[in-house]
């Protein structure tokens, strides 16, 4: 293992939590952000807060823990300071515009770099912070650049395997993160689990469409950044997106549940974009469709379920 | 005994050289392939052991290596039963008998001679003389093809005057910027492919824009044709040949594109690999050899030489293809892999040739080339000096690309990925510079209607309507009147650029000239008109020519035909 000078552009939990599964790696660590969130705690060693994008220009690798819809701008601040050398791995479970740019696609837009990677899968704060034993994996094309991440955050407890296909890891993180809020709404509704099992099977094959109709590969969604990321949720990790779904599902207005999930969301703006897009490309997404339906308040959850049950069956 | 006629044909078709009665003294300002001749041996024995470390690197087994190479080499010669077969086939069987009870020695030794034969195959010739001859006498060759009555006027004024092949080649884009960069670093031209003309006219824009000759690898097939392929030859072009499916090939053509960039060469590929089949503008692209320029300069830089790679994206634009007829129709057939090289098109009959050029006389600027703007290997524009620009318009170091925590160095899997993600930079580069001509245009406003008076069928039906469908005179300018606004629009935003009639003409004076154009270069009539309707003869290559648009399609449609250009552009 090397040691490096490791950034992380984002002061939220895992902007956080990364910092510090780095800093305990050995390496040295610079976290930006507005505010210091380790007022009143201890700082790690090797941990420095910093407010200026240039200040990370010296580091090798930079994780970018913002949401998706900061990140154009981020890209164009941080971007001013980077070149040919550095690496940057984003944690963002968004798609980028009507488009549904993966933030990729952004970086690759907005900044001269190349070495770009995202982290995706089941991969928690817990695992992170506490060493819990758990895993994740690194879409990247670029070899160094998943090595990098390894030699970071990895190490006994986290197993980060790695898949070329960025983009399939991307979608799979996005579209996990909307069907984990479906899931918290079908479980306040009182679904059971055979329930639930249906609604999560067949929303992946339709993230998997979905994937595939932006460039990513079907089999990503089977894996890690797919169905491992998604059966964490299921398993009741009570990530943010399913207590988002719970906090709608009993009433509550977007906003309210939003404060009460305590987490800036992705999964609520992105169904309706997914819906139109499948909509120019002649895909069938039901599930992304009821949802934004559901969200937006355009139906109830009893019309939703009956339109969905009321499909067609065919071959799976 | 070979025949006497054969005999002459095997000589013309080897490579062909001039006599060398003294050698050539490089002057100060010469291209580096003005010096090749003299590297040739070196850049072959570099090759060969490019080949062999990598072969330890690797850790791959000679016997296995040895076996592929030879199997995949008696079956291809087998079934080419030519003169080569004659040649080599004694070579690989009595080879492959012996790999078994070979000592590790033997197999090395054995190794390297297959090496070496693959790379001398390869590896070119550059004459100077050759050069100048060709820089003389190309336009002249070209004028007199196309108007044959001037020639001989023509000849007694070689290098003087005014020569009408000047006016039927444009060359638009950054060729100023490119002089000066083909002096601070190496050219590697990355153009559309949609003929087996595009290297020749490509070659002839080159000399006339003043920008240094490039090596390029040519397909074996293109050597057939003696005087093509003694010009080839002698001009640096290497040889590639197709039907070696052999592994260990694709090595050896790559370790000597590589060899060539890192050495400064100026080079030249179809990053499509083959001519577009159905007219449209190249969209994935894989890359292959191009591909070797990435590692050409991170391997300079590991040795500390800061020799920068300029990759020009270019679109080479026909108003007319000569092998039209047989690509579209290779591509509805959907066996365009299958039939990779095509032998018997259009491009091996002189009298399409003849046939061709005089059309291209008649129409308008025959064929634009456009030269993009140069990036470097990583899709970064660069400046006027050869610096690697970022999008906010800083200069970076473009070695910075290949290091490795603060030290240059090489990774196959890294280069792979750069590779791939400057096919996609180079795509997107090809849609803002491609030069749509009249004739496509015209073409896509038929086609569109064709599409609206099929509603549901599928492409194969639409093309069953022979003769069929068209459109009013008036119609035909009114809509065509609007694509063109909004073509113009969309060039104006630099999205795409129109060819000079179709930046200025009216509707009406270029639907006339279209159809003088398609009359009579194509054996098949691809438009008539009868009582002012304009009819579809042949909607087929009506397709190949409005292919070119798709990309474009939705943009240019108003909402009346948006399901018509949305069908078209699910087509590519």
């Amino acid at each position: 293992m090397t040691l490096m000078r490791v950034g992380v552009f984002g002061g939220g939990s895992f902007g956080v939590a990364l910092a510090k599964a780095s800093a305990r790696g050995g390496h040295v660590v610079k976290l930006h952000s507005r505010r210091d969130p380790f007022q009143g705690v201890a700082r790690p060693e090797r941990l420095d807060v910093v407010s200026d994008p240039a200040q990370l220009a010296d580091c090798d690798l930079i994780f970018l823990a913002t949401p998706s819809v900061h990140v154009e701008e981020v890209a164009v601040s941080l971007g001013r300071h980077l070149d040919g050398r550095h690496y940057v791995v984003h944690v963002s479970r968004g798609l980028v515009g009507d488009a549904l740019e993966p933030v990729s696609h952004v970086l690759r837009r907005l900044t001269p770099v190349r070495r770009i990677g995202c982290l995706a899968g089941p991969i928690s704060v817990a695992s992170l912070a506490d060493g819990e034993p758990g895993g994740g994996i690194v879409g990247t094309e670029f070899p160094e650049v998943a090595d990098a991440v390894r030699d970071a955050i990895g190490g006994p407890s986290l197993r980060l395997y790695q898949t070329e296909d960025l983009v399939g890891c991307e979608t799979s993180s996005a579209l996990v993160g909307l069907l984990a809020l479906a899931l918290g709404y079908a479980v306040e509704m009182g679904f059971g689990p055979s329930t639930r099992a249906v609604l999560m099977t067949r929303g992946m094959a339709e993230a998997g469409r979905v994937g595939v109709s932006l460039g990513g590969e079907e089999r990503t969604f089977a894996g890690m950044a797919g169905f491992g990321d998604l059966l964490s949720a299921v398993a009741g990790d009570e990530r943010p997106e399913v207590r988002l779904g719970r906090a709608v599902a009993r009433g509550l207005s977007l906003d309210a549940a939003a404060k009460e999930a305590s987490a800036y969301v992705e999964g609520v703006v992105i169904a309706r974009r997914i819906q139109r897009h499948a909509a120019r490309k002649n895909i069938d997404v039901p599930i992304s469709e009821s949802m934004a339906d559901l969200l937006e308040g355009k139906t109830s959850p009893s019309e939703a379920l009956a339109k969905l049950m009321s499909r067609k069956v065919r071959r799976e | 005994m070979p025949t006497p006629s054969r005999a002459l044909k095997r000589l013309l078709t080897k490579p062909l050289r001039l006599p060398h009665l003294r050698s050539y003294v490089p002057k100060h300002d010469d291209p580096p392939i003005f010096a090749f001749n003299g590297e040739r041996d070196d850049i072959v024995r570099e090759v060969v052991r490019r080949m062999e470390d990598r072969c330890v690197e690797e850790r791959l087994q000679l016997d296995y290596v040895l076996n592929e190479v030879a199997y995949e080499e008696i079956r291809r010669l087998e079934q080419q039963r030519d003169d080569e077969a004659k040649e080599s086939l004694g070579f690989w069987k009595s080879s492959v008998r012996k790999i078994g009870k070979m000592s590790e020695h033997e197999r090395k030794e054995l190794f390297r001679t297959i090496c070496e034969r693959m790379s001398k195959d390869i590896a070119g010739n550059f004459d100077p003389r050759v050069y100048a001859i060709a820089t003389r006498a190309v336009p002249h060759l070209l004028t007199g093809i196309m108007k044959p009555g001037s020639l001989p006027d023509d000849l007694m004024h070689l290098g003087s005057g005014h020569i009408p092949v000047d006016d039927l080649l444009r060359v638009e884009g950054s060729t100023d910027q490119l002089r000066a960069l083909a002096k601070r670093g190496t050219l590697v031209f990355v153009p559309t492919h949609s003929s087996n003309l595009d290297s020749v006219a490509l070659g002839y824009a080159l000399m006339r824009e003043n920008l240094p000759p490039v090596v390029y690898g040519a397909g074996k097939n293109l050597f057939t044709n003696p005087i093509v392929s003694f010009f080839m030859h002698n001009l640096g072009a290497y040889r590639v040949d197709r039907r070696v499916r052999a592994a260990l090939y694709k090595d050896a053509l790559k370790a000597y594109s590589t060899v060539m960039i890192e050495r400064g060469y100026h080079s030249l590929f179809f990053p499509g690999g083959t001519r577009s089949r159905s007219g449209m503008v190249e969209k994935k692209l894989k890359l292959g050899l191009a591909g070797t320029a990435v590692e050409a300069f991170a391997r300079n830089r590991t040795r500390g030489l800061h020799r920068p790679v300029f990759f020009v994206p270019t679109t080479i634009n026909y108003g007319l293809v000569l092998e039209a007829e047989t690509l579209v129709e290779d591509w509805l057939k959907e066996s365009g892999r299958a039939r990779y090289i095509i032998d018997d098109d259009e491009f091996s009959q002189i009298d399409r040739w003849v046939a061709f050029f005089r059309k291209l006389a008649a129409v308008e600027s025959a064929c634009v080339i456009r030269f993009g703007p140069p990036i470097d290997p990583f899709g970064n524009r660069v400046d006027g000096e050869g610096r690697s620009q970022s999008v906010d318009g800083r200069t970076i170091d473009a070695g910075s690309y290949v290091m490795k925590r603060g030290v240059a160095c090489l990774d196959t899997r890294r280069d792979a990925a750069y590779t791939r993600e400057l096919g996609q930079v180079i795509a997107d580069a090809y849609g803002r510079e491609t030069v749509l001509m009249a004739t496509q245009i015209v073409s896509h406003v038929l086609f569109r209607r064709l599409v609206k008076e099929t509603p549901g069928v599928d492409l194969f039906g639409r093309l069953r309507h022979r003769g069929e469908i068209g459109m009013r005179r008036e119609e035909l300018h009114a809509e065509l009147g609007v694509v063109l606004d909004r073509l113009r629009e969309m060039s104006d935003r630099g999205e795409v650029h129109l060819s000079e009639r179709s930046r200025t003409w009216k509707p009406d004076a270029l639907v006339d000239r279209v159809m003088k154009a398609f009359v009579g270069y194509h054996r098949k009539t691809i438009l008539t008109e009868q009582d002012g309707m304009v009819v579809i003869e042949d909607p087929t290559l009506c397709l190949y020519y409005q292919n070119r648009l798709n990309a474009y399609a939705e943009r240019i449609a108003g909402d009346a035909h948006l399901p018509q250009a949305r069908e078209i552009a699910r087509l590519g």
